[in-house]
């Protein structure tokens, strides 16, 4: 059997046509079901406006979001809710006061953005991180730390084993990313205090002649450091600024009462 | 070479190899920074360097593209150019802008979108060289309404191209529609129309190198172009996994993109068939080297590294990583970048006024291997750095920072070999500048200027006697 070229041009222009048709039919179908579908609040002018300082400063040059860009710096799909707008605010007006070459092998440049412009990439990678991306990322992605269990120098000391713990110990490492902030190793600092001994410095904590919190316990005063991180906020080198904590404050809203338990019941191994 | 309005695209060749160079100066300076410490971070950072890398790349393929089109043409519909002033001017105002843009990403102007960062007035002006080069080739087609198989292929290549251009222009405040359309041009270029661009050099350099039968190879260079599209515009859904796109890309995408490598295995399989079974041995062997190893990087690198991660259970890991970096270096260096260089390699003798003996030199196969080397080894080093960047940060959950630290020595695998790629590159330019300029070009420098047409070189295939040895009359046009 032989083909002719009429035959395989005809196999060239009639697939070309089929396959054009298809995609432009798929595309239509992306659009009309995008504004319903993926993603549950419009884009505000906001939003819209810090796309464009996300292009103006080049920020996909450097940084993937998404996963899409460069890969010299992290992924951001989900920081706004990993960090919180307080610590990114701080955080973008001069990066130097968290990072430094020496120590993190990188360092993001101070770009220079205006207060208006940190309050509009912030609103626009918030809505980012709230898009359904079809599952993507399967895991978190970090900026920093680790969430690596059960390797030595990680694994927190104490008894492991209750149900609830394990629990605890997931949302800790992974959906409530808290491992992004907090090394559990003594005298690591990430954006937030190492938490290794955690009960003994709760425990003193709530004896501080300068605590104005609610807790009486280190039980109350885990649970109040997760819902209200500003009810007191541990001194240390840019943990929080004006009296707010970096931390973020979503955990209220974000957390059910009972992931709440499993977290606290983590915590209080940490000892 | 067979006509003497050819002599056009030596100018757009200079170029394409004198930008070549510029392009890995950039690259080498983005990879130093990734093994930091930056001393220049405030003034010129990694994403401005990047950005020029990366730009530069898309600029001097463009140009080698444009001069290879400029070469073939006036020779398979047998004519003059219809205009060399046109050309010229086309190529004056096309360095303009690349100059331009290169200036406005240093000074921090820039449209942030990856690999389409150009300022939107500059994209315009892509769009007005655009039309005076397919202007300029389409008269030269109508004048004697004779076109071939293989120069169909290549306009439509190109025509495409400029077509896809324009969903740049467009703005979306929308990221989701924003990502959806990015991936029209930069997919829909190298896994759809480029395809068509590389396998017409390929069938053209063949066609001349191995006095293979045109018919025949023009017959499957439809079947390979036509794998091209069946798999390639579907498969742009690989890139609408993560993006905030319906769920039934996965499939989609995974399924057609998966089908993709095999437009590269047939360019591999028709290059080594056709010269297995060549009776003519052609004087011009680098020019043979480059263009039988462009279809087997390009397989390697497209296809093979490209379905490596195509799927939507591996991309899910991958995305995002290295191991993009390793995919990306290689596909653009086997398909588009070793093309250009074998179309440049070959068209260099004719258009210097010089024999192919004589252009058979030492320097220009020390050039082939570093580059061939030093690629191999650069995506070794990226493989390397992504493979482990997937598993630490992605899978085992490491943080990004505390993973790059301990990528660090990988980065310096890549700074080697980089340095192996970067001094081929040097043989390359050097081998093409020695070959002296244009006949007409060096009169002009002793005598005021002739238009005496380039003499035609003595081992160039069949010259004024139009198609090579054993090689039918042109087909008639496709229409
Ligand atoms: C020159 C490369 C570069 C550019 C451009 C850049 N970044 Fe960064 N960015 C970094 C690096 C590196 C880090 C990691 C932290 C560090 O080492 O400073 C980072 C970290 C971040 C973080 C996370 C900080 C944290 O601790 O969680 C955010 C948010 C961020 N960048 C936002 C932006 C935005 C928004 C832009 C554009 C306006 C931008 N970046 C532009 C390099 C860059
Ligand atoms: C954006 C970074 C960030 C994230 C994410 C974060 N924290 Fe914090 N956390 C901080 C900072 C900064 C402080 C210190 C300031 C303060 O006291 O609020 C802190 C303080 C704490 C403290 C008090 C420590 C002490 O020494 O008194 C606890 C307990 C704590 N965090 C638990 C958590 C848990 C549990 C999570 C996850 C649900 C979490 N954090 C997520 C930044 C973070
Ligand atoms: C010559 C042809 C090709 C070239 C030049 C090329 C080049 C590239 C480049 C530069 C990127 C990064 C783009 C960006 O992030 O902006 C990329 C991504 C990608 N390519 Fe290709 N490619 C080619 C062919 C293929 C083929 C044939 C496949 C599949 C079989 C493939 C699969 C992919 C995938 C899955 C990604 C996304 C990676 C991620 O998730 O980050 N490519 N390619
Ligand atoms: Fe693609």
């Amino acid at each position: 059997m032989t083909v002719t070229k009429a035959q395989t041009r005809g196999f060239f222009v009639g697939g070309t046509i089929l396959f054009t048709l298809v995609f432009i039919g798929l595309t239509l179908d992306t659009h009309a079901k995008l504004a319903h579908r993926t993603r549950d609040d419009p884009v505000t002018e906001h939003v819209a406006r810090g796309l464009s300082v996300w292009g103006k400063f080049n920020c996909e040059n450097c940084h993937t979001l998404m996963g899409e860009g460069a890969y010299y710096a992290p992924d951001l799909t989900k920081i706004v809710s990993q960090r919180g707008a307080p610590y990114l605010k701080q955080f973008m007006a001069d990066p130097s006061q968290f990072y430094s070459e020496q120590e993190h092998g990188r360092l993001m440049p101070k770009l220079g953005l205006t207060e208006q412009q940190i309050d509009d990439v912030i609103a626009f990678l918030d809505w980012v991180g709230r898009i359904d991306l079809n599952g993507w990322p399967p895991r978190p992605i970090h900026v920093q730390g680790s969430s690596i269990r059960g390797i030595p120098g990680v694994e927190p000391t104490g008894g492991a084993g209750d149900l609830a713990t394990t629990r605890g110990k997931a949302l800790f490492y992974e959906q409530a990313a808290c491992a992004s902030c907090h090394a559990v190793e003594p005298g690591r600092r990430l954006v937030g205090p190492s938490l290794a001994g955690l009960v003994g410095t709760a425990e003193g904590r709530v004896k501080e002649p300068g605590y104005q919190g609610k807790a009486h316990s280190a039980v109350e005063y885990l649970r109040e450091s997760i819902l209200e991180p500003d009810a007191y906020v541990v001194t240390g080198p840019a943990y929080g600024a004006d009296g707010k904590s970096f931390m973020p404050s979503h955990y209220a809203k974000s957390l059910s009462p009972a992931q709440l338990d499993d977290l606290v019941a983590f915590l209080m191994t940490l000892r | 070479m067979t006509q003497s309005s050819q002599r056009v695209a030596y100018y757009y060749f200079l170029a394409a190899v004198l930008l070549f160079g510029l392009q890995i100066a950039f690259g080498f300076m983005t990879v130093a920074k990734y093994l930091g410490p930056d001393p220049l971070i405030d003034v010129f950072h990694f994403g401005t360097s990047k950005a020029i890398h990366t730009n530069l790349l898309l600029v001097w393929l463009l140009t080698a593209f444009m001069g290879a089109a400029y070469y073939m043409v006036p020779e398979e519909s047998r004519t003059e150019l219809h205009s060399e002033k046109l050309a010229y001017v086309q190529l004056g105002i096309w360095l303009a802008a690349g100059v331009i843009t290169i200036l406005c990403y240093l000074l921090g102007i820039t449209e942030g979108r990856k690999l389409l960062e150009m300022p939107t007035i500059l994209k315009y002006g892509v769009v007005v060289v655009m039309l005076m080069f397919l202007w300029n080739l389409f008269m030269t087609m109508r004048k004697t309404g004779r076109w071939t198989t293989t120069e169909a292929v290549l306009l439509g290549g190109l025509v495409s191209t400029a077509l896809l251009f324009l969903p740049a222009l467009v703005h979306f405040d929308d990221f989701t529609l924003d990502r959806y359309y990015r991936w029209w041009v930069v997919h829909l270029w190298v896994e759809g129309v480029w395809e068509l661009i590389m396998g017409a050099l390929l069938a053209f350099l063949l066609i001349r190198l191995s006095g293979a039968d045109r018919e025949v190879l023009e017959k499957w260079l439809y079947v390979i172009v036509g794998f091209t599209f069946l798999s390639g515009i579907l498969g742009t859904g690989h890139h609408y996994y993560w993006i905030g796109a319906p769920a039934y890309w996965l499939w989609i995408g995974g399924f057609f993109s998966a089908l993709e490598p095999l437009a590269f295995l047939a360019m591999t399989v028709y290059a080594y068939n056709v010269l297995r079974r060549s009776r003519l041995g052609h004087p011009n062997t680098l020019a043979l080297h480059w263009t039988v190893g462009s279809s087997i990087l390009a397989t390697l690198g497209a296809g093979i590294l490209g379905i490596a991660h195509t799927w939507p259970g591996v991309n899910q890991w991958t995305h995002g990583t290295h191991v993009t970096t390793m995919h990306g270096h290689m596909a653009f260096f086997g398909a588009y970048v070793m093309i250009s260089l074998a179309m440049i390699t070959y068209a260099l003798p004719g258009l210097t006024g010089r024999t192919d003996e004589e252009r058979q030199t030492k320097l220009g196969l020390l050039a082939f291997w570093l580059m061939v080397g030093g690629m191999f080894g650069m995506t070794m080093a990226m493989a390397a750095a992504g493979i482990t960047q997937t598993y630490l940060e992605r899978i085992l959950g490491l943080g990004y920072l505390d993973t790059q630290l301990k990528i660090q020595v990988h980065y310096l695998m890549w700074l080697g070999t980089g340095l192996i790629f970067a001094s081929g590159v040097a043989c390359f330019i050097w081998d093409f500048v020695s070959a002296g300029l244009p006949p007409a070009a060096r009169g002009a420098l002793e005598a005021p200027p002739a238009p005496t047409p380039a003499p035609a070189p003595a081992g160039a295939p069949g010259p004024e006697a139009g198609p090579a040895a054993g090689e039918p009359a042109p087909a008639p046009s496709p229409a």
